[in-house]
């Protein structure tokens, strides 16, 4: 992991240092150590594969927003339910870096639009009840001992 | 899909089984002739890929095999070693995944696979079939990296307390019992290994709970990298709190270059020797030895030097299609070897697996490493790292975002906050 060269905001392309621009001009708290692939190879990857499902982007969020996003109790708000034009424009605006945050740029700013529509219609699909109802599945809880 | 009856699974599996709650859970996928879902190893990996299986799927059959009863998370233990959290808060049981995903858990130690017959051997002598295995064993410890040091040593005197468990409490009362002015010595092992940070961490807490009971004391790292993750921030936390670079420093960071690198202990003198001769005396001594995969996965043939090989498009074994390797034996790198990881894996392979049954084409994986770590109650930091895929045959394409030091007193605490709520709400996604 992190073997690469550590790459400091706005040191080592022009990529980069937009990003740090833009840090700069948004996030004056904040500054961040960059490294590993760079963004045009972030995109070269993304256009060279099928874009992964909703559920396979979506399904990585559940650390933090809980299973399905629908954890209701902690700071980090619940994904499940949300609608789809707030969780886009949420999105779009942490990529752009224009809504100051703890870690939320950092995560976005590796999706295209069509990946952030993909979990938007994941994140709907999901009931916007905490995670888990007993009866989460009818058909499973009939043969549950 | 194998068809396997009712009757022949029961004398598979044996009374044990039973008794376990297979009866119950899997009538209706027994009714269905469903495919038989293994996984070997109940940690975040293991229980994550149970979950998640069942999340996508109501009639496979899942059973996990796990040799404890128990379960005690790693993230949050580094709290236990200076008081701020217990060993028990850390625990959990598998009855949540018993009974609201219908698993069978077998407490049972899994021992060979039979890659011909697709069947399980277990300590107690039963034998499973399987349609797929997931193996998530955890890594196990290579002790001997330190002549004179072993697992009897670390159950004793020296622990490692690198797998949360009673080493963690021995750790705990041997800090406690510190003398006045005494020193604390903590060994950081070569990577890949569980948690990078989290050494740095531990000797973070160490020296804030010496700093109010035991002024004088001192902990020294010896460290077997010249760098690690969050390097610059706990470099700026040590300066900072601990007097770092001065003569009354309280933490000591000995890179390899700089002679950390540990070869040797002398129990009996209570020091540690490294590779350019230098003795350390420590009157608590704290090795964190280097990892290589679990013992169930060398043993049956699925690895290639410490860490077992895998298709990168869903993480099955170089050895047999349908045995999938997760977790911190993979030899995933650049993935670190974290609980996030293992977890996102784990969904990685039930998704390809969900494809294969219903006839679809496996879709193209998605992983990330949001993770968190600490250098005290109010100074976090975090990560934000993605792995995209890059080919079936290739590693990973990484990129990441680390936490830079900060003197903003209000960041450094929301970053900490963001760490304790992530510990929250993911062992809830694991285990509820």
């Amino acid at each position: 992991m992190m073997k690469h060269i550590i790459i400091k905001n706005g040191m080592m392309n022009k990529t980069l240092l937009m990003i740090g621009m833009v840090c700069a001009l948004h996030s004056p708290i904040s500054s961040a150590v960059t490294g590993g692939m760079s963004l045009e190879e972030n995109d070269r990857l993304r256009n060279a594969y099928p874009v992964p499902t909703g559920a396979m982007l979506g399904d990585n969020c559940s650390a933090c927003h809980g299973t399905k996003g629908a954890e209701f109790n902690e700071a980090m708000p619940p994904l499940a339910g949300m609608k789809k034009a707030h969780f886009i424009k949420l999105m779009k605006t942490y990529r752009e870096n224009a809504f100051t945050s703890i870690v939320m740029h950092d995560v976005a700013v590796v999706f295209s639009d069509v990946e952030i529509e993909a979990m938007a219609n994941f994140f709907v699909q999901q009931k916007a009840e905490q995670w888990t109802q007993p009866n989460w599945n009818p058909s499973l809880k009939e043969s549950q001992p | 899909m194998k068809k396997i009856t009712r009757r022949e699974l029961i004398k598979q599996l044996g009374a044990s089984a039973l008794a376990s709650g297979l009866m119950g859970a899997s009538n209706q996928a027994f009714a269905k002739n469903s495919a038989h879902i293994v996984i070997v190893g109940g940690g975040v990996g293991g229980a994550a890929a149970a979950k998640y299986m069942r999340l996508l799927n109501a009639d496979v059959r899942i059973t996990l095999i796990e040799p404890n009863p128990e379960y005690i998370f790693c993230p949050g233990s580094n709290e236990v070693v200076i008081g701020l959290d217990t060993l028990e808060s850390l625990t959990v049981n598998y009855h949540t995944i018993k009974s609201r995903y219908a698993v069978t858990v077998i407490q049972d130690r899994a021992t060979e696979i039979d890659y011909a017959n697709k069947t399980l051997k277990l300590a107690h002598g039963d034998i499973i079939r399987y349609d797929k295995l997931i193996v998530s064993p955890g890594p196990d410890f290579k002790y001997d990296a330190v002549e004179g040091y072993s697992k009897s040593l670390a159950e004793r005197d020296f622990p490692a307390a690198w797998h949360a468990g009673p080493q963690t409490n021995t750790l705990r009362d041997q800090i406690s019992a510190l003398p006045q002015g005494g020193t604390v010595l903590i060994t950081s092992p070569v990577d890949p290994y569980r948690c990078p940070p989290a050494p740095y961490e531990r000797a973070s807490f160490i020296a804030n709970k010496l700093k109010l009971t035991n002024p004088s004391a001192k902990i020294i790292i010896l460290d077997s990298k010249d760098d690690f993750v969050f390097h610059d921030v706990y470099l700026d936390f040590w300066k900072k709190q601990h007097g770092m670079g001065t003569e009354n420093a309280r933490v000591e960071w000995i890179s390899k270059k700089n002679g950390g690198h540990v070869t040797q202990i002398d129990t009996k003198r209570r020091t540690l020797t490294t590779a350019n001769g230098e003795v350390h005396k420590g009157h608590v001594i704290n090795i964190i030895p280097p990892e290589m995969a679990g013992s169930f996965t060398r043993m049956n043939g699925l690895t290639e030097g410490d860490w077992a090989p895998f298709n990168s498009l869903d993480f099955s074994t170089k050895r047999d299609k349908d045995v999938y390797i997760i977790g911190d034996s993979a030899a995933a790198d650049p993935m670190p070897k974290t609980g996030y990881i293992a977890s996102n894996q784990a969904k990685v392979v039930t998704k390809a697996i969900q494809s294969e049954l219903t006839g679809q084409q496996i879709g193209t994986p998605f992983i990330t490493n949001n993770c968190v770590a600490m250098a005290s109650e109010n100074w976090g930091m975090t990560v934000a790292e993605t792995f995209r895929y890059a080919g079936n045959n290739r590693p990973y394409e990484e990129r990441y975002t680390l936490s830079d030091p900060t003197s903003n007193p209000y960041q450094q605490s929301i970053r900490a906050e963001v760490a304790k709520n992530w510990q929250r709400t993911f062992r809830k996604d694991i285990f509820s």
